[in-house]
């Protein structure tokens, strides 16, 4: 009797283990779609406009959407592509540590020809096709294309004007002036700068500070490759004592060490710090969410962070790549880029009138120029897998005082040698 | 002759559990270790570099400073709650639940028991409210205090977050040894009690002599297996400080992940895993060597 | 006098353990610029439930729900029937070399599940469990069952024998024995393994976030997970979804409260 349950315990697991795990088979007609906006941003609302024309365009086809997270696709999305499950079209992070590596591996499917044929490369411009193509090493700005951005984004400032009137302060254009008026703060009791060491905004204020003393060959040697990087160079090394300096003066609190994006978010929100240096993704939700001061976004003096969005990429194992091209021609159409402009977006294909907004056209036209000028030197953390968490650590310490700029470079300086060394492999 | 029978028969009840261990952890445990022999990103044909991870793992200072957080925070997820845990339970079990009442012993034991529920995303969430350094719910009760000197940037200065993050972790586990322990009690003969009653033992001293000896198993088994969470503990960690501020909180089990989901170097990480295993395993064999030994 | 020090002190403790909670209510209830003018600690004006509305619609909270109760529940019930089997044979069985047995066992639970992600994905991709819920109910009954065999070898090692040789006596079989006398006696711990198993389960998140890709499979935390992370998190939709999170869990608490219950009674009582 308890043999005889106990065996058939073990035969039912073993029948359950052997099969009869997958539910339905996708329906031939479906188009899976991914991606990993919040249906208010920007993206989503443009998005969810394409999804609509292109039902209307291909009617007995189904799109089955799914809202993903931003850290489920970053870490478990190459798992996903590469299983049979793999949907026909997601949003993929852009860079060499992602899409790179991806296309690398030989999990994307080579968009190059779709993008003559349909003249995607025309309607992108120039500059924006760096972060869309690989080579077979899985370095972006050559080869193949293996990914269709969307949108493009930059580091910019922003300013609490109110806070500046009280102290009859104008915006600075120049980074004498910034450094100005942040000293004048400091003697008024407010801490200046917004920002945040445990994610991204601290480094990136260091990178911003190292790219005012830089040209594109010094990006081009960091980002893909094209030379050898000396981290105690002028740029690397303005960039780390300066912002060892801003941290002596008071420009940023040190307690923004422990913080959070979204703690640095708040403070510039609630009127607690005057300036931000941080992203345009922010745009959207500083228009909706900021509703008792007047504030304004300017660009950097100089270069500065920025890229293409993240990127549409069809997988290899895609069951519907007709649908996925279709689709990405969709979102490129004047129509659902002005959307995504007029949305809070920084469009990269938008039609020939301007946005409505004069902020909304400000940020647009600042993009343009930064693109033209060939001023976008993508993010401080792209070059090597993993990077992140050690620009992270690394500038940590510079604002709690534990290691000082020659260490801080150093400390950025293994891991990217070490990355170097082993590319090609 | 009839006694091997029965351990045989006996055998059979092992079966259904010791085939779901062989599927879903020893196997895959042995494809961990031979992907450490390698250097591979995840996808795609992994690169054979026989013992290279291993070796590189001796001499990285990163690895060895997580194995020292990683103590600090046996402390603080073994050791406290295990004693806070049984003073916490005898007191519920036999001084509020004799003289207020059972109810009052469950009520304030579902309070205590109540962080373990919380999904660990939430608890990140709301823990960096609390210690946030500026207008942190801390930090503000310190200022309403008057005790403004005591306020800290509590998760971002190097040398306090460790011992931050020892608090929010104690906070996390005490219920569960609490709840192990009251249920432990049931188990216990109350005229031992009694007896030690009747003899003038005091509280204290019956708490000392009666309860926890009698309690000896569950207290093994509380300490292991938190000493075991506390070895793997990568959640909290994620949620509160990403191993930061410049590295401080760091332990194995996310510096593993790093590399395995963050620096797409799955060789490394799963060298990493594959050492951390081997040290929990020690210590477990360990572990119930004195529990027998206990138990003779 | 002295008594209610005590209950008090107790008080306090179990107040200190429920002011996140609090937090998290707090914070569920106000409008996105409420949060951004006041942060985290200001009180609500009025109670604004579109965050808590706007975070159920937008993940379909319903079926993460069901998915969650559905894989949890599996895991709690198999999980426990295999443990005591596990542990009946070892700790009232004796198997020789069951020290070994229990290590082996314990690695179940010991191991990192970082260490486990890559040769599960693979496997499950293999035959055809990839992105079901199956999968991490097999994943999970395994990794639980070698804790409660462990928990239930240790306290059945010291079960009554002369209970069992009475149950002998009367010509019980091994499997009788098992559930007339053994279960019978247990349940208070049996009680508090499912209850343990079933939380553990519900608030996994990592295997989850691997194994089930498709947001028709996807548990309650992978759901929560979504919304973080992203570069903008608004933190009134994350309190709202923390809420979501919390209610379920402490629902569950609650019924499951009697299971637990009965330990302290039986302690109580004479």
């Amino acid at each position: 009797m308890p043999q005889r349950l106990i065996a058939a315990v073990v035969a039912a697991l073993l029948v359950g283990v052997a099969g009869c795990g997958g539910s339905d088979e996708a329906a031939d007609n479906t188009f899976k779609l991914w991606h990993f906006e919040g249906p208010d941003s920007a993206m989503g609302t443009a998005w969810a406009e394409a999804i609509k024309q292109f039902e209307a365009s291909h009617p007995g086809v189904k799109v089955a959407f799914e809202e993903k997270g931003f850290e489920q696709i970053q870490k478990t999305g190459s798992l996903a592509v590469n299983s049979k499950d793999a949907p026909d079209l997601l949003e993929y992070p852009k860079g060499n540590a992602t899409a790179g590596l991806l296309s690398k591996q030989g999990l994307l499917t080579d968009l190059s020809d779709e993008v003559a044929q349909r003249g995607w490369d025309k309607k992108l411009g120039p500059g924006v096709d760096t972060t869309a193509r690989y080579d077979e090493r899985g370095v972006m700005g050559s080869g193949q294309w293996f990914g269709i951005p969307n949108y493009a984004e930059y580091i910019t400032v922003y300013y609490n004007k109110d806070m500046f009137d009280r102290q009859g302060l104008a915006l600075p254009t120049t980074l004498d002036q910034l450094t100005a008026a942040m000293d004048r703060f400091v003697a008024a009791g407010i801490t200046p700068l917004a920002t945040a060491g445990q994610e991204y905004p601290a480094q990136q204020v260091l990178y911003q500070l190292a790219l005012t003393k830089a040209d594109r060959g010094w990006v081009d040697r960091y980002q893909r490759y094209t030379g050898d990087v000396d981290f105690h160079d002028t740029a690397w090394t303005y960039g780390a004592t300066t912002f060892a300096d801003w941290v002596r003066k008071g420009y940023l609190s040190r307690d923004s060490a422990g913080l959070k994006a979204e703690d640095m978010g708040l403070a510039f929100m609630q009127g607690k710090n005057p300036i931000m240096v941080s992203g345009t993704w922010w745009y959207g939700r500083l228009r909706a969410q900021v509703k008792d001061f007047q504030w304004v976004s300017a660009r950097w003096p100089g270069m500065t962070a920025g890229s293409s969005g993240n990127m549409w990429v069809v997988p290899k194992a895609a069951k519907h790549k007709q649908y996925a091209l279709d689709f990405i021609d969709i979102t490129l159409s004047p129509a659902v880029q002005d959307k995504l402009r007029d949305a809070g977006g920084v469009a990269v294909a938008p039609g020939a009138a301007p946005a409505a907004d004069p902020a909304i056209r400000q940020l647009n036209d600042d993009y343009r120029a930064l693109r033209d000028a060939d001023q976008l030197a993508f993010y401080p953390d792209w070059p090597v897998p993993g990077y992140y968490d050690v620009q992270v650590q690394a500038v940590q310490k510079l604002i709690t005082g534990d290691a000082d700029p020659r260490q801080v470079l150093d400390e950025l300086a293994g891991p990217y040698r070490e990355h170097v060394a082993s590319i090609g492999k | 002759m009839r006694a091997v029978r029965e351990r045989g028969s006996y055998l059979l009840y092992l079966a259904p559990g010791a085939l779901l261990v062989l599927a879903v952890v020893l196997v895959p445990f042995g494809m961990n270790v031979g992907i450490s022999f390698t250097e591979w990103s995840g996808v795609g044909e992994p690169e054979w570099t026989g013992l290279d991870n291993y070796g590189r793992l001796l001499s990285d200072g990163t690895f060895w400073a997580s194995f020292r957080h990683n103590l600090a925070l046996v402390v603080a997820m073994a050791v406290l709650p295990t004693l806070a845990g049984l003073v916490v339970a005898a007191t519920l079990v036999d001084y509020i639940g004799k003289h207020f009442g059972a109810r009052q012993a469950a009520v304030l034991r579902a309070c205590v028991y109540l962080p373990q529920v919380l999904p660990i995303a939430v608890a990140g969430i709301v823990w960096s409210w609390i210690l946030a350094p500026k207008d942190g719910a801390l930090n503000a009760a310190l200022r309403a205090l008057g005790l403004e000197a005591l306020a800290r940037n509590w998760l971002g200065d190097p040398d306090l977050a460790l011992w931050s993050l020892m608090g929010v972790l104690l906070w996390m586990q005490l219920g569960y040894p609490v709840v192990i322990f009251m249920a432990g009690m049931s188990r216990l003969d109350p005229a031992l009690h009694e007896a030690a009653e009747l003899d003038g033992a005091s509280w204290w001293g019956r708490f000392r002599h009666v309860t926890v000896p009698g309690l000896r198993p569950e207290i093994f088994v509380v300490l292991l297996t938190c000493t075991i969470a506390a070895l793997k503990v990568f959640a909290p960690i994620y949620v509160l400080t990403r191993g930061g501020p410049a590295g401080a909180t760091n332990v194995p089990a996310y510096y593993s992940f790093q590399n395995f989901f963050e620096r797409t170097r799955v060789g490394y990480g799963a060298a990493i895993a594959t050492v951390l295993t081997v040290l929990v395993l020690v210590l477990t064999a360990v572990f119930l060597r004195v529990q027998q030994r206990g138990e003779r | 006098m002295r008594r209610h020090a005590v209950l008090w002190s107790m008080v306090v403790l179990a107040v200190a353990m429920l002011v996140p909670f609090v937090i998290v209510v707090l914070n569920a209830v106000k409008t996105p610029a409420e949060y951004a003018t006041g942060g985290p600690l200001e009180l609500p004006e009025g109670v604004s439930l579109d965050g808590v509305i706007a975070f159920w619609d937008r993940v379909d909270f319903g079926e993460k729900l069901l998915n969650s109760a559905i894989i949890s529940g599996s895991v709690a019930v198999l999980a426990v029937v295999v443990s005591v089997c596990n542990a009946y044979a070892l700790g009232i069985g004796r198997v020789r070399g069951r020290t070994w047995v229990l290590v082996v066992f314990l690695t179940a639970n010991t191991l990192p599940q970082e260490a486990l992600v890559y040769p599960l994905y693979y496997l499950a991709d293999a035959i055809g469990l990839y992105d079901t819920k199956l999968a991490v109910i097999i994943v999970f009954t395994a990794i639980q069952s070698a804790f409660g065999t462990y928990l239930l070898t240790s306290t059945l090692s010291g079960f009554p024998r002369e209970l069992l040789d009475a149950a002998r006596i009367d010509g019980a079989s091994k499997w009788q024995a098992l559930v007339r006398v053994v279960v019978p006696i247990s349940k208070p711990t049996l009680g508090v393994l499912f209850v343990f198993f079933f939380i553990w389960t519900w608030n996994e998140f990592f295997l989850p976030l691997v194994l089930l890709i498709s947001n028709e499979n996807q548990t309650v935390p992978v759901a929560l997970g979504v919304l973080q992370g992203q570069r903008l998190m608004d933190a009134t939709m994350t309190s709202a979804s923390a809420l979501l999170g919390v209610v379920p869990a402490i629902a569950f608490f609650l019924l499951f409260q009697r299971a637990l219950t009965r330990g302290i009674t039986a302690g109580a009582v004479k």
